[in-house]
């Protein structure tokens, strides 16, 4: 507050005299009623002036000089005892508002400290989510358990040596893995990009795009700490960022898989097998139906398993099937037959190879692998396959939309459409304030123009 | 006693001691909550109590899942033997084999197990791929024994003294006897079979004739990777590729290709498990000499007519040995 050290061209006004209310301030030293002598206290006054400080503060000017006794007495900054309030209340304030904020003080003073722990609380949790710390959190085994999950994308899919990419191509690889890379910051997972170019990786042969399970290898020994893998293709967006994995899928891994797949069999796999020969685990249609023995859960669309976003658990087994997965033999008889490589062997396998079923556990599509309408039906309207915005399914896989569709279109809509959904409510507000806007401004203008057109 | 004078202090006080000589370092504003009332150690108590259950929340609620009964492996009889037969084969001499296994398997408490070897789904492929599912199924049915030895219906055991487990299965006496960085195919494969394995970690014995790996004698040990191992061997991909020689050319081909089997496989000389009394045997170790636990027939295998006559001479041996 700068307080002119001459309030009037009169004069120093004597504090003393023009304040009733001032009870107990000390008597000024300059109090001489005379305004226009220069007075020892007026010379000082103006020399502090140029020093740019007040050598005393003359009290009890305006408003805040009026109340500020009363004020502070009731503020939590006064050490005042319940004595001195019971003075202060005693008095009859001039203003209305003056008594409520009296009270609202007091009060405050009163609940300090309830009041106090709850700002504590407040800023702790401020602090949590503002610091990396709550990414700390997340991810730490103990308590989030995030270092547990390790997301691979495959990039560049197709791109090499076979065709080379437009600018649309690296569009949509773009907003992928920033969709992704916030996703897995955001939880504290760890995210893999992995090249899918096409290379001539082996001499002896040419094993066009078999790398899937290369690569989930090579991810499992990047990441040692890590337990769950999940593969996710380049046209995939995760609609939902603020699912977690643990709550989405992991805790209720029970209830949300299928391990007898026939539940949903588009393949029309026989299923349990009925081999005498085979003991009773490999037998049951559900394996032992632990959860602890699930070590790949496949997704399942109108034609049997997509790969596009599966899980894969580090295990002794799954070491096995990636081992197993490629064949030379099979690769000979049936590379012109499988046609999706890595998914229609690991079908061929699962129907063929009894050790694998009961480990694999099928997941509803739309918890993981939403479709866009265009894949697996045009209207897009199967409650088992795609996505629905009312329901908030987690991703979209546009499975399929190089072939005739447009997949840079799709992303950039589906991309606009979950950062609609995921608005916080300012945000809300704010849309909603511009849209209402521009509702009215579209009315007013197809009324002008109705009205053009009646003239 | 006393003096005149009190005694002097020490001009050296001693230094600060420690307030607390408890071994545990509390910081003072921890142990200032501590010292509060009995509600105060109550709140704190049920507080500690719940982080805890927090803690721990993540590893309780087992489910038990369906109800297969559980038989630990290693709580049954260790060794079943298990030989194909053919039911379309002479009466007799299919029951001089069973009785030789037999006679073996009484003496070490081992058992034994002869399927026919049509009853498996093989389809159209060579009926030698029966053995796959047979040892499959043995294991089925003794879920509690360790180790399965399949032996060809044209082997015989001429030696029933040797118990399996000290002459081979014992992991010290595996990681004696295993051949390793040979060739997995003779004379120059690529692939050749690994060093320092631990003998306890082997879950699939086999030896080696002339011209390559041969399942006519072999020893698998009961778990998951048998299941792995039978089942991507069984596999109808294998089965309709023509291998010239069926099941051995797909066993040599799945080894060499899948590191995951490599590294449980322990090649053993091959008088150990499977020596020739006719046929191409290898020629470091391969040919039947007196004292060999197994003499093998391979060639008789193919045209099996002739088995019951070559058999003869060594059937008349092991009946002078019961004499």
């Amino acid at each position: 507050m700068s307080r002119s050290p001459s309030p009037r061209p009169g004069g120093w006004s004597s504090p003393g005299l023009n304040t009733p209310y001032d009870s107990g301030g000390r008597s000024s030293p300059f109090a001489n009623g005379s305004s226009n002598n220069v007075t020892w206290a007026s010379a000082q006054a103006r020399s502090a002036n140029v020093k740019g400080y007040t050598a005393f503060t003359p009290r009890n000017q305006g408003f805040f000089g009026k109340h500020f006794r009363r004020l502070s007495t009731s503020l939590p900054f006064s050490y005042g005892d319940k004595e001195k309030l019971g003075r202060g209340r005693g008095y009859q304030g001039n203003s209305r508002i003056m008594q409520m904020l009296n009270r609202i003080g007091w009060n405050l003073w009163r609940l300090r400290k309830p009041l106090g722990t709850i700002l504590a609380i407040l800023l702790v949790y401020i602090l949590f989510y503002v610091t990396p710390l709550h990414r700390m959190y997340r991810r730490s085994s103990w308590f989030g358990g995030g270092s547990k999950f390790v997301v691979i994308l495959a990039a560049n899919q197709g791109g090499g040596v076979m065709e080379w990419k437009g600018p649309r191509e690296w569009a949509i690889e773009r907003d992928s893995v920033k969709n992704k890379k916030k996703y897995t910051q955001k939880w504290g997972y760890d995210l893999e990009i992995v090249d899918m170019s096409t290379k001539k990786r082996y001499a002896h042969e040419w094993r066009e795009s078999w790398e899937k399970v290369d690569t989930i290898r090579n991810a499992m020994r990047k990441y040692p700490r890590a337990e769950w893998f999940w593969w996710l293709d380049t046209n995939t967006f995760i609609m939902e960022p603020t699912y977690s994995l643990q709550n989405h899928i992991f805790k209720q891994l029970k209830d949300i898989t299928y391990r007898d797949i026939n539940v949903y069999n588009p393949l029309n796999i026989s299923h349990p097998l009925t081999d005498e020969y085979l003991d009773p685990e490999t037998r049951s249609p559900i394996g032992d139906g632990k959860v602890d023995s699930i070590n790949m859960i496949v997704p399942q669309d109108c034609g049997g398993f997509n790969l596009g976003s599966f899980l894969v658990r580090r295990s002794v087994w799954t070491d096995r099937l990636f081992d197993i997965w490629w064949d030379p033999v099979g690769y000979e008889q049936k590379h012109m037959e499988w046609e999706h490589k890595e998914q229609d062997a690991l079908e061929y396998m699962y129907k063929n190879q009894p050790w694998i079923r009961p480990h694999v556990a099928f997941i509803h599509q739309r918890k993981i692998n939403a479709f866009p309408p265009g894949a697996c039906g045009e209207k897009g309207n199967d409650p088992h396959i795609h996505y629905h915005e009312n329901e908030r399914d987690f991703l979209v896989n546009m499975a399929g939309c190089e072939w005739g569709r447009d997949c840079w279109g799709e992303m950039y809509k589906y991309r606009q459409l979950s950062n609609r959904l995921n608005r916080n409510p300012w945000e809300k507000v704010k849309d909603w304030i511009s849209d209402s806007v521009k509702a009215r401004r579209d009315a007013k203008k197809k009324k002008e123009e109705e009205q053009k057109k009646t003239n | 006693m006393h003096f005149a004078m009190p005694p002097r202090k020490t001009s050296h006080p001693p230094p600060y001691a420690a307030r607390n000589q408890s071994s545990l370092p509390i910081p003072p504003a921890l142990k200032n909550l501590f010292r509060g009332g009995k509600l105060r150690t109550l709140a704190l108590g049920i507080l500690g109590f719940l982080t805890l259950v927090w803690l721990l929340r993540g590893s309780g609620g087992r489910d038990t899942g369906v109800n297969i009964p559980q038989i630990p492996i290693g709580s049954g009889p260790p060794v079943v033997i298990v030989t194909t037969l053919d039911p379309k084969a002479d009466a007799t001499w299919a029951g001089k084999i069973k009785k030789n296994r037999e006679d073996y398997a009484k003496k070490h408490g081992y058992l034994t197990f002869f399927p026919p070897n049509d009853q498996y789904p093989i389809g159209s492929s060579p009926k030698t791929w029966s053995k796959v599912p047979a040892v499959r199924h043995a294991m089925t049915l003794y879920p509690g024994s360790t180790f399965f030895w399949y032996l060809d219906s044209a082997a015989l055991i001429m030696n029933p003294s040797i118990d399996l487990q000290s002459h081979i299965l014992k992991a010290s006496r595996l990681e004696e006897i295993m051949i390793t960085n040979e060739p997995v195919v003779p004379p120059d494969s690529v692939i050749k079979t690994f060093g320092n394995l631990k003998g306890d970690r082997i879950d699939f014995v086999v030896t080696q004739d002339k011209e390559g790996l041969v399942p006519t004698s072999m020893i698998i040990r009961n778990g998951e990777w048998a299941k792995y191992f039978l089942d991507a061997w069984f596999d109808p991909i294998y089965r309709s590729y023509n291998f010239q020689k069926a099941e051995s050319h797909a066993l040599e081909h799945i080894v060499q290709w899948h590191g995951t089997m490599l590294a449980k496989l322990a090649l053993v000389p091959q008088n150990l498990l499977n020596s020739y009394a006719t046929g191409p045997a290898n020629p470091k170790f391969g040919k039947y000499k007196e004292g060999d636990l197994v003499a093998n027939f391979p060639s008789c295998a193919r045209d099996k007519a002739d088995c019951a006559n070559e058999h003869q001479a060594f059937f008349d041996i092991l009946e002078r040995k019961d004499e």
